[in-house]
């Protein structure tokens, strides 16, 4: 076994060095590829396809489309996680090719099977998830990336000792606007967050468009932009918050629960909010203030007449108002019943009393979550108070002895 | 004669008033530009309660805010400002009477003929104080270097304390100010270090230095043995505390403090009068305290009862509000408003104390029941119904009634709040921020341990291409 390992790494090693001679010969790669079984000579047909893929124009996407997804549908997961740099390399230039050709929707059941082959366990990211997002969101075809945006990640996969970044901002920026537009503005905002928060030296536009975003998600959502956490790069306050002053105004006005002053913070800043592609969202912060006020009124009131309600939250009339109830009530927004004969909404509390049975059910999923993330987190730092390094680091560094004797004491 | 010239034009360059201005319209901005019209206050016997500048200024004020009373008011000033040496502001003061005179020729026939007149400006007066000034503050200054050659501290001290007098005589306060701040080396015992703090309190209010004036009430009170002491020093210090407590809006503690002043000390006409402090202390107290606090603390207190006594308006008031007639309560409020605002300290504070008077109203009137009637309430409140709806909605909205109103049947019911509900409410909330807390932090943790960070330059040509994919995926993806 141990036999075997050195034999893949080096056969790795000596495919990425024949790349040139393989391009030399591109002519030939397709008769070398029939010599190759699946199987067996995953290593060889990855090498072979990942040339195929760099030669500067295509000859034949079709056959390569058919390679590819053969390969990656048949080929021996064991194998290739000794080359997982130049796998995830296929997948994103598979990834790019179908985007230029337009046809993005092919590639997303090729590589959910890909990422399931290459991921060690479910809650690992891989540099593939961010394609699989984009060619969802190109696609229109938002649900099959959630079987990954579900899961919480926990680590990141190593391809070839390095990680890019920009796969990972793009993943959390894809997989917030996936949530968006699904309307789980919750998952987005947390998703955007990680964005914004990635430790960062530069100005990278991935965290600023998600910044935007996550100003108009928290306003969507909770009515206000929350502080961010504190282990914020400072590049954020210092750079990226000025180059959102329109979202800020917004935001700000959005505070003064007024919807002609947010109206006319949006017609000011239209321009840069059309730029952005953010007017989808921009709208919605404005119908969630009308439906904020309300839910205000909630609050105030027992029983409102429509028209008294359109005249406090600003609607234009009584039919609006109709509308934007009705459209809460159903949402489970507000609980509330309306009169139509005289035209009064009747607020009422929230029903749930805490007592059934399925809340009970839920309550203890909800402590479980807790739970299992608490024993995470101590697993965590069992990890680091054995690590030797730590040891070593947090002991001092003046007695060379004293290390390594101290770690068994802490190991034991 | 070139010295008093010199003077005449040196003085207004330095405008000691200006820096009187400057402060006050940065702080109420909003209530500088109001006139009051209707207004019952005696002048003469107003103004008799000050003195210093105290007086000049509070003068002023009335001139800037009360047409009607404007030129009397003016002639008083300018007649009082003639026995200091402060030379700038009776000028200043001769040229806004001139202007006022001038600019109001609506008056009847018959007032015409005895206000007329505008007093010509006395310049042999303005000449020969000037001189003197100059005079006294040589004298002071030799004095007080003759002292310091023989450093003897007692009079050291006392020098700058005259020198202090002299500066804060002819108006220029931020010399005044440095004169009694530096007494403060050679105070030796506790009784002079209050004085000096008392000084400078002075000053301070003048100059509406608030903060100032709270460190240096802190720093007298902190003195030892000033606590033994009966003499009216201590109720100096909690007027001037709780002024500087209602300029900053700290109404509360404003009160506590104006209700700890003794009546019988209460002689310190260059900052307040007894019945301001009696004014500023019922109002702020009203504004600020509940039924309990309100009983103990004003209406059975027999040291403010004696305040209370110069105000008897204001002693109606409280006994009112404490009786929960609140009609009355509040329509005696608004009949004695005009005077307030005439108040040159109480006047940036009126509105807003009288709406914390009326929700504080509002709230005591809604306690005991479970429901209540708007339109007896509105009744109860001199007001309509609708009003009052949106006053209530306010005041539910800030959480300072439990109440929600069945706008319908015009009934204010008492909001019973299921603690077990939001119990279970909040618990499940901050499970789940929890969750996400933590999510976050381990997520982080992998991040941070495969070197995932933003670094400049490589990076920066590749984002701009992939961001030209980004928006267009977003947009398609709302749509």
């Amino acid at each position: 076994m141990v036999y075997g390992k050195w034999n893949f790494a080096q056969l790795c090693d000596f495919i990425s060095k024949s790349g040139d001679v393989l391009t030399k010969n591109a002519s030939h790669l397709d008769n070398v590829l029939a010599t190759l079984d699946i199987q067996q000579h995953s290593l060889g047909v990855l090498g072979i396809l990942c040339v195929k893929y760099n030669l500067p124009n295509i000859p034949d996407f079709e056959t390569l489309f058919v390679q590819t997804q053969e390969f990656i549908l048949s080929c021996n997961g064991e194998h290739v996680r000794y080359a997982t740099d130049s796998y995830a390399d296929l997948c994103h230039k598979f990834t790019q090719n179908l985007i230029e050709r337009k046809q993005p929707i092919r590639g997303i059941g090729i590589l959910v099977k890909a990422i399931n082959k290459i991921q060690l366990f479910s809650a690992q990211l891989t540099s593939i998830h961010s394609n699989l997002c984009q060619l969802c969101l190109l696609s229109k075809a938002l649900k099959p990336a959630l079987q990954f945006l579900d899961f919480d990640i926990t680590d990141i996969g190593k391809e070839g000792g390095h990680y890019d970044t920009k796969d990972f901002l793009l993943y959390y920026y894809y997989g917030g606007m996936i949530y968006v537009a699904l309307k789980n503005y919750a998952r987005a905002l947390y998703f955007f967050e990680v964005a914004v928060t990635v430790t960062s030296m530069a100005v990278s536009h991935i965290m600023l468009e998600s910044y935007k975003k996550y100003i108009l998600v928290a306003l969507i959502l909770h009515g206000k932009v929350p502080n961010l956490p504190k282990y914020t790069s400072q590049v954020v306050a210092r750079y990226i918050k000025p180059l959102c002053q329109p979202y800020h105004d917004l935001a700000s006005s959005y505070a003064t629960n007024n919807p002609v002053e947010l109206r006319a913070v949006v017609s000011k800043h239209q321009e840069q909010f059309n730029k952005d592609t953010n007017m989808g969202l921009v709208k919605q912060t404005i119908t969630s203030l009308y439906k904020k006020n309300i839910q205000r009124l909630t609050k105030t009131f027992m029983t409102l007449s429509l028209s008294d309600m359109a005249n406090r939250v600003q609607l234009s009339g009584p039919q609006e108002a109709e509308r934007y109830v009705l459209h809460m009530i159903e949402d489970g927004e507000i609980f509330a019943t309306i009169n139509q004969k005289d035209g009064m909404v009747r607020f009422m509390d929230r029903p749930e009393k805490y007592s059934s049975a399925t809340m009970l059910l839920q309550m203890d999923q909800e402590m479980q979550k807790c739970i299992q993330l608490n024993e995470k987190l101590k697993e965590m730092d069992r990890e680091i108070a054995v690590n030797p390094q730590y040891v070593q680091k947090s002991l001092g560094m003046h007695d060379d002895d004293l290390p390594g004797t101290s770690m068994k004491g802490q190991g034991y | 004669m070139p010295q008093p010239l010199q003077q005449a034009i040196f003085q207004p360059a330095v405008e000691p008033m200006q820096v009187d201005a400057i402060p006050e319209e940065n702080d109420n901005i909003d209530e500088i530009n109001y006139v009051v019209e209707n207004t019952t206050l005696d002048l003469e016997q107003y103004a008799a309660q000050y003195s210093g500048l105290a007086k000049l200024n509070r003068l002023l004020f009335i001139s800037d805010h009360c047409p009607v009373l404007r030129v009397e008011a003016l002639r008083m000033a300018l007649s009082y400002a003639m026995t200091t040496y402060n030379t700038s502001l009776y000028q200043q003061i001769h040229r806004k009477l001139s202007e006022a005179i001038t600019s109001a020729p609506s008056l009847p026939d018959a007032v015409v003929g005895a206000i007329y007149s505008i007093p010509a400006l006395d310049t042999q007066w303005i000449e020969t104080t000037a001189k003197k000034a100059a005079l006294k503050l040589e004298k002071l200054d030799t004095d007080l270097k003759n002292y310091k050659s023989n450093s003897i501290k007692e009079s050291i001290r006392r020098g700058h304390d005259d020198l202090g007098d002299h500066h804060l005589d002819c108006g220029d306060l931020s010399n005044a100010l440095k004169c009694y701040s530096r007494a403060r080396d050679y105070c030796t015992n506790p009784k002079h270090i209050v004085n000096m703090c008392l000084n400078v309190i002075k000053v301070s209010v003048y100059l509406q230095n608030w903060s100032h004036v709270q460190s240096y009430v802190n720093k007298a009170e902190g003195t030892p043995e000033v606590t033994e002491q009966k003499d009216g020093s201590q109720s100096i210090l909690k007027c001037a505390a709780g002024l500087a407590d209602l300029a900053t809006k700290k109404y509360k503690s404003a009160a506590k403090s104006f209700l700890l002043a003794n009546f019988d000390h209460c002689d310190f006409t260059e900052i307040l009068s007894a019945s301001n402090v009696a004014t500023y202390g019922a109002l702020c107290a009203l504004a600020s305290f509940d039924r309990q606090e309100l009983q103990k603390n004003v209406i059975s207190s027999s040291s403010f009862k004696l305040f209370l006594e110069l105000e008897p308006q204001l002693r109606d008031i409280i006994h009112r509000f404490h009786e929960s007639k609140y009609a009355s309560c509040l329509k005696l409020l608004e009949e004695i408003k005009d005077n307030l605002l005439l108040d040159m300290y109480l006047a940036p504070h009126v509105s807003s104390l009288y709406i914390q008077i009326r929700n504080r109203a509002l709230c005591q009137y809604f306690s005991p029941y479970l429901s209540a009637d708007m339109g007896k309430m509105a009744q109860a409140f001199n007001t309509t119904v609708p009003a009052l709806e949106n006053e209530l909605m306010q005041l539910i909205l800030d959480g300072q009634i439990n109440a929600r109103i069945d706008s319908h049947n015009k009934i204010l019911y008492a909001k019973d709040i299921d603690q077990r509900s939001t119990t279970f409410e909040k618990s499940l909330a901050m499970g789940r921020d929890y969750q996400r807390r933590t999510k976050a932090l381990i997520l982080r943790s992998a991040m941070l341990k495969n070197q995932i960070h933003v670094k400049s330059p490589p990076r920066d040509g590749g984002q701009g291409g992939e961001m030209s994919i980004a928006p267009g995926s977003a947009s398609s993806a709302r749509n």
